[in-house]
């Protein structure tokens, strides 16, 4: 998957794909633009890893405890159905560093790219947004996401996909999400993506070597809603490295090429090489 | 309905009682799995959130994509010789499409909507997996035109669907069209997962590869099967056939290989064969066992042998199986020691349906006449 093959389909599929269906060669999202976007930020020098933050996500989204065997810790072992957020600590001989999990809602995301009929979807405002009553339940998006977020109600006989929404009934009311606004450190605002990125960048700038010097989310996976500031690598803090190519990109443009390609090309072919091949030219009634 | 000319034939014969119990068992555990959800009956998690059924439904497809191949080289090459597999074909597909579809139906979570994937409001252009179920359900259309006049051949219904005949023309070109969409769309899927998929397999060439792969295992499970029918039923086996076949596999391999070699190279991950890290070895076995052998057969002298297409067509299909099983399952990563092993449910309920479509391939077989009694003579 070097970078030239994807541009070679970039490039084809712009050629081939608008010249033949352009109404296909929508972007899968049309949100505004990103930097008018929600977004948050999580300085995970700044989090104590007091946990408000998945309180304040349990309470406002309904979400149930995980506790421990004797009911007294809240204490999920991963993201799950029930667990939209969590807190995880990485630990390393001196080195430590919280981290807070969540649905990173893509700029151009994945899950909305592949989801067949829509149930994921970006919003203008910003946020991943997830309907019921559309998802048939196929877990494709479990798949696609590079981050691992979506998680399933496995227990459920008809189940829901799970995932943080950005609060997004509380965005659409000016409202910010639930975990940012109760933060007690500071360690997670919300915000405009533009106004968040250079916040970020001064943080950078201005602290003498306390962040690696890269904002987690500016760039990966072609941008995400929810940025990064660490003292850690983040690799450690389980944010992998997934390139800054959207990921969407190389199956939309397949699907610009391919599809049309196939569908009008199709019967021409077919019907050349029927004529071009004079084998047989039998005129017998089907089945054989 | 049986045809009204058989004699009074067992409808089940006694080989096939263990298949009708595993059917039965199956349709049981379906009813239980919709009953009380995916979490109780089968071993699917947050990791691994496809199974078996997946990989299944993965390998079935390219094997029922002998009805695309065969009629294509038929209807539209003109190659006579291959028209007298066309029925058997034609049926196995739509056997193996169903097999499928009730698969896809059980494993999808929210099945009591479904249909939303059809409704033209919401559905999701971008989406390869929508793309597949349409394909899929209009193509399972298709092959229901194809099989009806087989079905009512004897009967007076025949009269009234004359209109196939008429269109067989349009109708196998549209199922040779949305043949060739979806099976390349299968592996289209996973270009959303660069990420997860192992180098050795992810690329964007995936959906080229899918198609391929879906001619060479469609055309060996035709061999295989005119292998079983003719041992069956006492007939000779048509040599000529079998090797025009074996031809016509062999190109396709080699089409396919070149591919996946070639980006192997152009990707720079040639060298990830030699890396002992069990992906290097997994590839190894399935360009051993899935290309190499049926070329080194299907290339040589042997072609020409009663059981050469037999044989290669029974590695390719390994190989093809494998590399499904790798794309689907062993080769996607995760941060994450959670694994995943089907539950006996999801073992049951595949063999059972499986075990279905045989056993009404076998009816086929007693009731209706799928292959020639005797060779053409041109």
């Amino acid at each position: 998957m070097s970078i030239s093959r994807r541009d070679f389909l970039k490039l084809s599929s712009a050629i081939v794909g608008s010249s033949l269906l352009p109404n296909l060669n929508v972007h899968a999202s049309e949100a505004r633009p990103s930097g008018q976007q929600v977004a948050m930020l999580y300085d995970a020098t700044m989090c104590v890893g007091c946990n408000a933050c998945t309180n304040a996500c349990r309470q406002w989204n309904h979400t149930s405890a995980e506790t421990d065997n004797r009911s007294l810790y809240d204490s999920p072992p991963e993201l799950s159905a029930n667990t939209w957020t969590m807190i995880q600590l990485h630990q390393a001989g001196d080195e430590y560093s919280f981290v807070k999990r969540q649905c990173m809602h893509c700029i151009d995301p994945a899950c909305v790219s592949g989801c067949p009929v829509g149930a994921l979807k970006k919003s203008n405002e910003g946020p991943v947004t997830y309907d019921a009553d559309r998802c048939i339940g196929c877990r494709y998006c479990m798949y696609t996401c590079p981050f691992h977020i979506p998680r399933f109600e496995w227990d459920e006989v008809i189940p829901v996909v799970a995932k943080c929404t950005f609060c997004y009934d509380r965005i659409i009311d000016g409202k910010g999400p639930a975990c940012a606004e109760r933060c007690p450190t500071g360690a997670l605002v919300w915000g405009k993506r533009d106004d968040l990125i250079s916040e970020a960048d001064t943080r950078i700038k201005g602290s003498n070597q306390r962040y690696i010097d890269h904002i987690y989310g500016e760039d990966d996976a072609g941008g995400t809603s929810v940025l990064y500031l660490s003292g850690v690598e983040f690799a450690k803090l389980g944010l992998e490295n997934v390139g800054t190519e959207p990921i969407p990109d190389v199956s939309e443009g397949t699907a610009n090429i391919v599809l049309p390609g196939i569908i009008l090309g199709g019967p021409f072919l077919l019907g050349l090489i029927r004529l071009v091949s004079k084998r047989g030219g039998w005129e017998e009634s089907w089945p054989v | 309905m049986a045809s009204v000319t058989a004699p009074k034939k067992l409808m089940f014969s006694k080989s096939l009682y263990p298949l009708l119990v595993l059917t039965l068992l199956a349709i049981g555990l379906s009813i239980f799995r919709l009953a009380v959800g995916l979490g109780p009956t089968t071993n699917m998690n947050d990791h691994y959130p496809w199974g078996i059924w997946i990989t299944i439904d993965l390998f079935i497809i390219p094997i029922a994509g002998a009805a695309f191949t065969i009629s294509l080289i038929s209807f539209f090459f003109g190659y006579d010789d291959y028209r007298s597999v066309l029925r058997p074909a034609v049926v196995a597909g739509f056997l193996g499409y169903l097999v499928v579809g009730i698969l896809l139906f059980l494993d999808i979570g929210r099945w009591n909507q479904f249909y939303n994937i059809f409704n033209p409001g919401i559905l999701n252009l971008h989406s390869f997996l929508e793309e597949i179920s349409i394909c899929v359900t209009l193509y399972i259309g298709i092959l229901t035109l194809e099989v009806l006049p087989i079905l009512l051949e004897n009967t007076k219904f025949r009269n009234s669907i004359k209109w196939i005949d008429a269109g067989i023309y349009i109708i196998s070109g549209a199922g040779i069209l949305l043949s060739t969409l979806h099976q390349s769309s299968l592996g289209s899927l996973f270009l959303l997962m660069s990420h997860k998929l192992h180098p050795l397999w992810y690329t964007p060439a995936l959906p080229l590869l899918f198609f391929l792969q879906a001619g060479y295992t469609g055309m060996g499970a035709t061999a295989i099967a005119i292998t079983l029918i003719s041992k069956s039923k006492n007939l000779p086996l048509d040599r000529k056939l079998m090797r025009r076949i074996g031809q016509a596999m062999g190109i396709n391999l080699l089409l396919y290989v070149c591919i996946r070699i070639g980006d192997w190279m152009g990707a720079g991950e040639i060298r990830m064969l030699l890396k002992p890290d069990g992906f290097g070895w997994i590839a190894w076995l399935e360009l051993t066992l899935g290309i190499l052998i049926p070329l080194a057969i299907l290339f040589t002298k042997f072609i020409g042998h009663s059981q050469g297409p037999f044989w290669a067509a029974v590695f390719a299909l390994m190989g093809t199986f494998l590399n499904r099983l790798v794309i689907t399952w062993v080769g996607l990563s995760e941060p994450s020691s959670i694994t995943y092993m089907p539950s006996w449910i999801e073992i049951f309920i595949t063999l059972g349906f499986i075990a279905g479509g045989y056993i009404v391939f076998d009816l086929f077989v007693k009731f209706y006449k799928l292959m020639p009694e005797k060779h053409r003579t041109n």
